[in-house]
């Protein structure tokens, strides 16, 4: 027991420095945009017809601590984020943490939702397709994990609008209906969000749905032909039994160490497909920050998000797969 | 040294040719002997064995054909300047043999007039004059172009007698979609091109560092890289390409939009290189080289850099469709490349319209032509790694 909380020790260690490494990469990106904060500020009262001069720049730098060295902002904006607190986007002038609430959940829980899609159609589909012979199930298969890989989801997400939009009439965009848009969460609100959202879920699935295939099929026929499936089956093991209980036990160990590269493969998509759809997310606001704005402080915030998003999952397959595989519960405890 | 590929070096230089004149065997002996060459006809050789990356490499070849000579094969200049006012938002056209009159062996199309009126509720509304024929003609005057940048020409493949022909249809400035969708098949390969190449070079340094010294060094490095390779590619290249001043010129665009790409791409294929030269390091034909005294760097030149030139290439290939892929997605949110440029995210940027979806669907043509291209490179690529490994057949 007490090895086994080392090795979550270890692993969570591993993950908050992962996550230091990205947050130096994304605060330096952020401090790269030109222009600052303080800039921004005075450039909007600018706008509203108040003259600014270089002091006036210089006194609001250090009313917002811009003037301290590099390392200590930093530091500062680590410890506010792995807090949840990203400051004030100086663009929108309104506090981010509150900006993205909701917006960051949703979306996530939409990714989410997505990877399930993924891995519910692909393991059952992946370990048929791995037992059975049958060239025909096997190349379709195959051309459907092409098709995965070189029909970007953005690409699918148009061609399905286009589809609904011709033979159907219909714009299948948003991700709630005009009367629940701006409603508090009710059961009424989250039913009109299953009804929308299984668009996004199916397009943002598309692409990870047909890696996990290719993954699991792969796998699984390198561990069919193993010996010890042989001897199973030598004992009379046979059918179901034999497919669940031996090899796809032995497959799941990568299968399970996969799940945060999928979920990056989907965090690409989200913006893109999010813009084509018009959903209100934190993919969209990434554009709108991006794009629209140069809003540092909201893209900075978004990525971090959405990086420790995947650092949290990956620690959490870890953590999952020394439970469930004796051999990797085994070299831990020893 | 313990070579996998000396079986089949035996094969094609076994019984068979013994039956061939003397003088064309010696030779062909003297080239097998040099090791690259030989291997590169083996992996050609296993290549041509299958079937589906056959096909592709075909149509992969076609296709970059058809972008370089894009200037040429196009009938238009793709820019704004090579646009056709009368027959903005217009329907494909393509050529035909037959109509109701008849057939004939030079292939035409029909005259077209538009009109807005009251009567047609203010949109342009085209009709068919199936009366009077516009046949093509072939090798006309036409824009003037540079072909490679450099050769200068105005004779384009393909034109019409009277008027302008819109094989894929023209878009909402009255560009000719067919002529956009050749160029843009040569932005995206130059986009590729350039990203990879920078991509390579970064991987090559930090990923054959890595591998070179392994111990602690390796393990700082990997650990950076493992670090970059959970953030989200795209989030991240909007992030750096939002950097991009607006005023930015179309060309210095181009390049920084590629630059990034590389410079994002490089974690994946540092991580292979120094698999590659971690794992061939400790081979035993290495050992064997370096028992026999050969220097490090014969045994680096001669042994090292053949063994993995074939897997680089096959990375190389295999990571192409990436950056097309990123470069489009880019372009697509208005990100990447802007609008004189012709690519398959600027052209789709105007296609998300109810609008576009419903009225002019001939948007959509350069798709095809887009996942043709990425599903060609997939293949070849996975072909190429087929072919470029020797115990792939071992196994089958």
């Amino acid at each position: 027991m007490l090895n086994f909380a080392r090795f979550v020790g270890t692993r969570a260690i591993m993950a908050a420095i992962t996550l230091i490494i990205v947050s130096l990469v994304v605060f330096s990106l952020m401090e790269l945009v030109p222009g600052d904060c303080a800039e921004r500020y005075l450039a909007f009262k600018n706008t509203q017809g108040s003259g600014i001069s270089v002091a006036d720049i210089e006194l609001e730098r250090q009313r917002l601590g811009l003037d301290k060295p590099f390392i200590e902002r930093w530091s500062l904006w680590i410890v506010n984020a792995f807090q949840g607190e990203f400051g004030d986007s100086c663009i929108l002038r309104v506090n981010i943490a509150q900006l993205l609430g909701d917006k960051f959940w949703l979306s996530l829980s939409i990714c989410l939702a997505s990877l399930m899609l993924a891995y519910a159609i692909a393991i059952p589909v992946g370990i048929i397709a791995a037992a059975s012979h049958n060239a025909v199930l096997n190349n379709s298969l195959r051309i459907v994990s092409y098709l995965g890989l070189a029909m970007p989801n953005f690409l699918l997400a148009l061609m399905i609008m286009l589809f609904a939009t011709v033979y159907f009439g219909e714009t299948l965009t948003g991700l709630f209906s005009s009367e629940y848009r701006d409603a508090p969460w009710s059961m009424a609100k989250f039913l009109d969000l299953l009804k929308h959202a299984w668009l996004p879920i199916f397009i943002l699935g598309w692409s990870a749905t047909a890696f996990a295939l290719q993954t699991v099929r792969a796998l699984m026929s390198d561990e069919i032909g193993k010996l010890y499936v042989t001897a199973a089956a030598a004992r009379g093991v046979h059918g179901r039994k034999l497919l669940w209980g031996y090899p796809a036990r032995h497959a799941l160990g990568p299968i399970i160490n996969s799940l945060g590269f999928d979920l990056n493969r989907i965090f690409n998509e989200l913006p893109i497909v999010a813009l084509i759809l018009v959903m209100t997310d934190a993919g969209a606001l990434l554009i709108e920050a991006l794009a629209r704005s140069n809003d540092q402080q909201l893209a900075g915030a978004i990525i971090f998000l959405l990086t420790a998003s995947i650092v949290t999952l990956n620690f959490l397959t870890d953590v999952l797969l020394a439970v469930i595989d004796p051999r990797v519960r085994k070299s831990i405890v020893r | 040294m313990t070579d996998p590929l000396k079986p089949n070096l035996a094969e094609t230089t076994g019984p068979d040719v013994a039956v061939v004149e003397t003088e064309a065997a010696v030779e062909r002996r003297a080239k097998e002997a040099y090791f690259t060459a030989s291997q590169r006809q083996l992996i050609w050789a296993r290549f041509k064995k299958q079937r589906a990356a056959m096909v592709a490499a075909v149509i992969l070849l076609a296709l970059v054909i058809s972008g370089i000579f894009a200037p040429f094969l196009s009938p238009y200049d793709p820019t704004i300047a090579g646009r056709n006012k009368d027959y903005t938002n217009g329907a494909p056209q393509m050529p035909q043999f037959c109509d109701k009159n008849g057939c004939s062996l030079r292939p035409f199309i029909h005259l077209v007039e538009r009109e807005r009126s009251m009567a047609t509720n203010f949109r342009w509304v085209t009709k068919v004059n199936e009366d009077e024929r516009n046949y093509l003609t072939f090798l006309p005057k036409g824009d003037r172009y540079k072909l490679f940048g450099f050769i200068p020409g105005d004779r384009h493949l393909f034109g019409v007698q009277e008027g302008k022909i819109h094989v894929f249809g023209t878009d909402e400035d009255g560009q000719d979609i067919f002529s956009r969708t050749l160029h843009a098949i040569w932005t995206s390969l130059q986009v590729g091109t350039i990203g990879v190449f920078i991509a390579f070079v970064l991987a090559l340094i930090i990923g054959g560092i890595s591998g070179y010294y392994g111990g602690w060094i390796d393990g700082f490095i990997q650990m950076i890289t493992d670090a970059v390779r959970t953030v989200p590619a795209i989030p991240l290249f909007m992030a750096v390409a939002a950097f991009m001043p607006p005023e930015m010129s179309a060309e210095a665009r181009f390049f920084y939009i590629s630059i990034i790409l590389g410079f994002i791409g490089w974690p994946t294929l540092a991580r292979r290189v120094r698999t590659h030269l971690l794992t061939e390091r400790n081979q035993e034909y290495v050992l064997a080289a370096q028992l026999c005294g050969a220097s490090s760097s014969h045994v680096i030149r001669r042994h090292l850099l053949p063994s993995f030139t074939s897997y680089i290439i096959v990375d190389l290939v295999i990571s192409f469709p990436y950056m097309v892929l990123s470069e489009t997605a880019l372009s697509f949110i208005g990100l990447g490349l802007k609008d004189p440029v012709s690519s398959l995210g600027v052209m789709l940027q105007k296609a998300t319209s109810a609008d576009v979806m419903l009225n002019y669907q001939w948007y959509f043509i350069p798709v095809i032509f887009f996942i043709a291209l990425v599903m060609a490179f997939v293949f070849v690529g996975d072909g190429l790694r087929d072919a470029a490994d020797p115990y792939s057949e071992a196994n089958k």
